[in-house]
C-alpha cells in the first residue's frame, strides 16, 4: 500500500505520521434552460501526509501520487515551524458497520442519467411550460487508503449518487426560483418524486401574498431548518468551544433549548453523505448526542482539539465539524402546524445565510422561498421579506416539532419546526 | 507542454476542443488563539478538456497527465452524446502568448517560517488589544497557479496567476455576547502586500470590542450611505450577476427584462466590469477561453449598455465576447463570471451626502452577499446610525436587502472618488467558489433601502 510506504519514509525523521490516499472517478450530466448542456467525466487523485516532529505538526498535500518523497519532505519542512501536537496517533481499532457502497451506482450509464434529467424536466414543464428548467444527475466511485504510525490502517470504497431539478419562472420583473434535489451514497433515488416536489413548491407559489411586518409564528420546512442549524454547527465545533468563540462554551449540562429538542451527530446512518466507518484521522465513528431534551450533552472534537481541551475525540476529525446531523422527531403533524397558524410564515429557502456573525446565533436573511400562512392555510408566496432572529432564542421558543423527519440534503435529517415568533420585515 | 497538448488536440473529432492544464503550488499558515493552528503546503497538477459537438459540451477532468489523448477522446465522446443542434462560438483571433508574473517579493521564495512570523505578529496585536478579546483567527495563504491553455483554433497561452492574502479576525466576548471584527488584504501580487498590516490587526480587534456595546440595527427602511468597499459588493451582488449573460441568452423573458438600452438606474449610475486593472484579484490578460479581458461598461448614465459574455453566449446573442469566461480551477469548465466590478465616481462629497439625512444608516465594509437574480442581500461588517446629518452610534448586524430594479433607481448621490480595496473574498456561482474577484466604488447614497433586523 502506498500509505504504508509514505509512513515508512516519514518515520525516518518523524516521531509520528499519518498518510491518506484517495482516488475517484465521477460522471455527471447537466441540463440548462430545458435541454441537455454537457456531460462531464472526472478522474482525480490526491494524497496527504501529516507528521509530528519534536512535538510539532506539519502537513502536505499533492495530486501527484508518484511523488512520495516530495510530499513527505514538504510535510517534514512544515513541521519545523509547525503547530504543537496535543495528541498521539491512535492504534488499530475496528470501526462500527455502516453501509457506504452500493454496487448499483457502478452500472449507471450516462444515457440513464440523461434519461433521468429529461424525465424530471418534462414533469416540471407539464405543470407549467413557462418554467425554465435546469437539472442534473451525477455519480462517483471513490477508493481511499489510510494508515498511521501507531498501526491503524484501513481501506475503503464508497459510492455516491445524486439528482436535482431547479426551475425559474419570470413574470414581469418577478423572478421565482424553486427546486429540489437529493444525493447520498446509494443509487436508490426516485427522480419522479424529486420533480414532483420541485413542482409542488411552484404550485404553492402561484399567487404572491402580501405580508405585513411584525413578529409572527414561523414554520421551517426541513430544508428551512438550515437557518437555525448553521449556528449550531459552528457552536458545537469543539475548537470554537475551546477558544471561547462559541456562545455555548462552558454550557455542558445546561439547558439551552426547549424539552422536546434533541439533535445528534450521526455518521452511522447507512448511505448518508456524511457516513463512514472512520473519521479522517482513523478514529472509529460514533453517534454523538449534542443536545438531548434541551440540554447540552457533548461538543464535537478531533484528536488535536480534544487534546487541547482535555476532552476525548468524538471522531469528527479533522476539523471538529459534524458528519450527519439528525434532529429528533416531535409529535405534531406538519399539516397541523400549518392549520394551527392564524397568521404566519412558512420558510423553505433563504438568501444570505452565514453573512454577519453566524456563530452568535444571530440571523437576518432574505426569504428566497417562503409562503404566507393565513387562517391555517398557505395562501401564496411572500416577496421582499427579511426574517431575523437568534438561533439560541428560537430554540427556547419552539412551539412544535414535526412528527416526521425528512432528508434536507444528504447529511441532514430533520422534521419541520415551528417557532413561536420571529421578526419579519416586509417592504 | 505545448507539444503534448497539440498532439492530444489532434485526436479530437469535435468541432472545437481545448485543453487547460494547471499546476498550483500553495502554502498556508493560521493562528487560532495563542497557538499556531495549521501550517503546510500543497501541490496540485491537473487539467480539463472541453469539446464541442453540435452545440453540446463534453468535459473531462483529470490529475493523471500521462495520457492526454484518452482525456480528449472522453470529452469528445461525452460531447457527441449531448449535441443536437448547431455549434456557435464567437470568433476570436487566435493568439500565442507566453506570460510570466514578476512579483516584487515572490512568496514562493519566502520560507514558511517567515510567513508564520508575519501573522504571529498580527495575532499578538489582536490578542493583546483588550481583555475582552476572547480569541483570534489569523490566516495566511498563497497560491501560484501556472496555466497552460491550448485550443484547436491555434491559440496557445501560458499564464502565471499569483494570489496572496491575509485574513484577520478578532473575536470579543462579554457573557453570551460574541462579536467579531474582520480585516483582510489580498491581491494578485507579491508577499509585500501582507507585510506591515499591524494597523489592520488593531482595527479588527477594536471593532470586535466596540461591537460588544453596539445594539443591533432596528429593521426598517433607511436612507443608506455605503462606503466604497460595500458599494463594490453592492455592484457585484445587486447588479453584476444579472449582467452575466448565461442567465439571459436562452431565456426569452430575461432577454426582455435585460434588453440593452433599457433604463435600470438613476442617471448618475455607471457600473463597469474591468479585468485589466493591475494588481486586483479579478485581473488576467486572458480569460479561461483564451479571450482578452477588457473594460466593459454594463450601465452607463443609468442605461443598460452591456453584459458579460463567454464565446458561446456572445455568439448566441450576436454580441462581442468580453473575456469573462472564468473557471476556479482545472476541475471546472469556464462559465460567465465577473472580474473586477465597480461603480464609477460622481461628484458628491461625503459631507454633501450626509448633510440632509435626518435618520439614516452609514453602512461600512462587507462580510458577504448573495443574489437570486432580482433579489439581493448583503451584509455590512458594521454601521453607524445617521441622525440629523451627523454620524451617530455604532450598530451591528447590518443586512441590506432589496429588489435590484427598484434599488438602482433609488441611488440619488454618488461620491467623487473611486476606491478598489485590495481585500480578500471571492465569488461563488454554479458550484465554483471562491473565484477571486475585485470590486469597488465611491461612497453611494440609496433612498428607501430595506435593512433587516428586529
Amino acid at each position: 500500500m502506498i500509505v504504508s510506504r509514505l509512513i515508512e519514509k516519514a518515520m525516518r525523521k518523524a516521531q509520528g505520521a499519518q498518510a491518506s490516499l484517495g482516488q475517484s472517478e465521477s460522471t455527471s450530466v447537466s441540463f440548462e434552460n430545458d435541454k441537455l448542456k454537457s456531460v462531464k467525466t472526472s478522474q482525480s487523485t490526491g494524497m496527504s501526509v501529516k507528521v509530528i516532529v519534536d512535538g510539532k505538526i506539519g502537513l502536505s498535500h499533492t495530486t501527484d501520487i508518484e511523488d512520495l518523497d516530495g510530499v513527505v519532505a514538504r510535510a517534514l519542512e512544515a513541521a519545523e515551524f509547525g503547530s504543537p501536537a496535543h495528541f498521539v496517533f491512535p492504534g488499530l481499532q475496528e470501526g462500527p458497520d455502516v453501509k457506504v457502497y452500493d454496487d448499483a451506482v457502478l452500472g449507471v450509464t450516462k444515457e440513464e442519467m440523461v434519461h433521468i434529467g429529461n424525465e424530471m424536466i418534462t414533469l416540471v414543464k407539464e405543470y407549467n411550460s413557462d418554467i425554465l428548467v435546469s437539472a442534473g444527475a451525477g455519480k462517483s466511485v471513490s477508493k481511499a487508503q489510510f494508515a498511521n504510525s501507531a498501526g491503524m490502517a484501513y481501506g475503503t470504497e464508497t459510492t455516491s449518487f445524486g439528482v436535482g431539478v431547479n426551475g425559474q419562472l419570470v413574470r414581469g420583473t418577478d423572478i421565482l426560483l424553486a427546486g429540489h434535489g437529493f444525493g447520498w451514497k446509494k443509487r436508490e433515488i426516485d427522480h419522479v418524486e424529486i420533480a414532483k416536489k420541485a413542482t409542488e413548491w411552484f404550485k404553492m407559489a402561484e399567487k404572491i401574498a402580501p405580508i405585513k411586518s411584525g413578529d409572527m409564528p414561523v414554520v421551517f420546512t426541513p430544508e428551512g431548518v438550515n437557518v437555525l442549524l448553521l449556528a449550531l454547527s459552528l457552536g458545537f465545533d469543539g475548537k470554537n468551544v475551546f477558544l471561547g468563540a462559541s456562545p455555548i462554551s462552558g454550557k455542558l449540562g445546561e439547558k439551552i433549548a426547549c424539552d422536546a429538542f434533541s439533535i445528534a451527530d450521526n455518521p452511522l446512518l447507512d448511505y448518508a453523505s456524511g457516513s463512514g466507518k472512520y473519521d479522517g484521522e482513523g478514529v472509529p465513528h460514533q453517534v454523538t448526542p449534542l443536545i438531548e431534551d434541551g440540554v447540552v450533552k457533548n461538543f464535537l472534537y478531533d484528536l488535536d482539539t480534544a487534546g487541547r481541551a482535555g476532552a476525548k475525540t468524538t471522531g469528527n476529525g479533522v476539523g471538529c465539524s459534524p458528519t450527519n446531523l439528525v434532529i429528533k422527531e416531535g409529535d405534531t403533524p406538519y399539516e397541523e402546524m400549518v392549520k394551527n397558524t392564524r397568521q404566519g410564515l412558512l420558510v423553505h429557502d433563504v438568501l444570505g445565510l452565514g453573512q454577519g456573525n453566524p456563530i452568535s446565533g444571530e440571523f437576518s436573511v432574505n426569504v428566497q422561498l417562503g409562503y404566507k400562512i393565513e387562517n391555517g392555510e398557505i395562501v401564496g408566496r411572500v416577496k421582499d421579506v427579511m426574517l431575523a432572529g437568534n438561533t439560541y432564542e428560537a430554540l427556547k421558543n419552539i412551539a412544535a416539532i414535526g412528527d416526521r423527519a425528512e432528508w434536507a440534503g444528504g447529511s441532514f435529517l430533520s422534521p419541520p419546526i415551528r417557532i413561536v415568533r420571529l421578526s419579519v420585515v416586509a417592504k | 507542454m505545448r507539444e503534448r497538448m497539440d498532439k492530444a488536440l489532434r485526436v479530437s473529432n469535435a468541432e472545437y476542443t481545448e485543453i487547460r492544464i494547471e499546476s498550483v503550488n500553495s502554502s498556508w499558515a493560521s493562528f487560532r488563539g495563542e497557538e499556531l493552528d495549521s501550517i503546510g503546503s500543497s501541490r496540485t497538477l491537473g487539467g480539463i478538456v472541453r469539446a464541442l459537438v453540435k452545440g453540446g459540451w463534453g468535459y473531462a477532468t483529470f490529475n493523471d497527465l500521462s495520457d492526454l489523448e484518452t482525456r480528449v477522446r472522453a470529452a469528445c465522446q461525452s460531447a457527441s452524446l449531448v449535441g443536437k443542434e448547431e455549434s456557435k462560438l464567437a470568433q476570436v483571433e487566435p493568439v500565442v502568448d507566453l506570460l510570466t508574473a514578476t512579483l516584487e517579493k515572490d512568496f514562493r521564495e519566502v520560507p514558511l517560517s517567515e510567513k508564520k512570523s508575519v501573522i504571529e505578529a498580527y495575532n499578538k496585536i489582536v490578542l493583546g488589544y483588550d481583555d475582552k478579546i476572547e480569541t483570534s483567527n489569523i490566516g495566511y495563504s498563497d497560491s501560484f497557479r501556472k496555466v497552460w491553455y491550448g485550443n484547436s483554433e491555434g491559440t496557445y497561452i501560458e499564464d502565471d496567476r499569483p494570489d496572496v492574502g491575509v485574513v484577520i479576525s478578532a473575536t470579543a466576548r462579554e457573557g453570551d455576547n460574541v462579536q467579531r471584527g474582520f480585516e483582510s488584504v489580498a491581491g494578485s501580487a507579491g508577499f509585500q502586500i501582507v507585510e506591515g498590516q499591524q494597523e489592520k490587526a488593531e482595527a479588527a480587534a477594536r471593532r470586535a470590542v466596540d461591537l460588544l456595546c453596539a445594539p443591533p440595527v432596528t429593521g426598517g427602511k433607511y436612507t443608506v450611505i455605503m462606503n466604497p468597499k460595500l458599494a463594490g459588493v453592492f455592484a457585484h451582488e445587486a447588479f453584476g450577476h444579472l449582467s452575466e449573460s448565461d442567465f439571459v441568452y436562452e431565456n426569452e423573458r430575461m432577454k426582455e427584462l435585460m434588453v440593452l438600452g433599457k433604463r435600470l438606474g438613476s442617471d448618475i449610475l455607471n457600473i463597469i466590469d474591468d479585468g485589466t486593472i493591475q494588481g486586483l484579484r479579478g485581473t488576467h490578460k486572458y480569460d479561461d477561453e483564451g479571450v482578452k479581458t477588457r473594460k466593459n461598461y454594463l450601465i452607463k448614465d443609468g442605461i443598460l449598455v452591456g453584459r458579460l459574455h463567454c464565446r458561446e453566449t456572445a455568439a448566441k446573442m450576436s454580441e462581442q465576447p468580453t473575456g469573462n469566461a472564468r473557471a476556479i480551477g482545472y476541475k471546472h469548465q469556464p462559465i460567465v463570471r465577473m472580474t473586477n466590478t465597480y461603480i464609477d465616481k460622481g461628484d458628491a462629497t461625503f459631507e454633501d451626502m450626509i448633510r440632509d439625512v435626518k435618520q439614516g444608516l452609514f453602512a461600512v465594509d462587507m462580510v458577504g452577499g448573495q443574489t437570486s437574480m432580482e433579489m439581493f442581500t448583503f451584509s455590512a461588517a458594521y454601521g453607524y446610525m445617521i441622525r440629523d446629518g451627523k454620524i451617530a452610534e455604532l450598530v451591528r448586524d447590518v443586512v441590506l436587502t432589496g429588489n435590484v430594479f427598484e434599488t438602482l433607481m433609488n441611488i440619488d448621490m454618488m461620491g467623487d472618488t473611486v476606491e478598489c480595496p485590495p481585500a480578500g473574498g471571492g465569488c461563488g456561482k454554479g458550484g465554483q467558489s471562491p473565484l477571486p474577484v475585485g470590486f469597488g466604488g465611491p461612497y453611494v447614497r440609496i433612498q428607501n433601502l430595506v435593512v433587516g433586523g428586529r
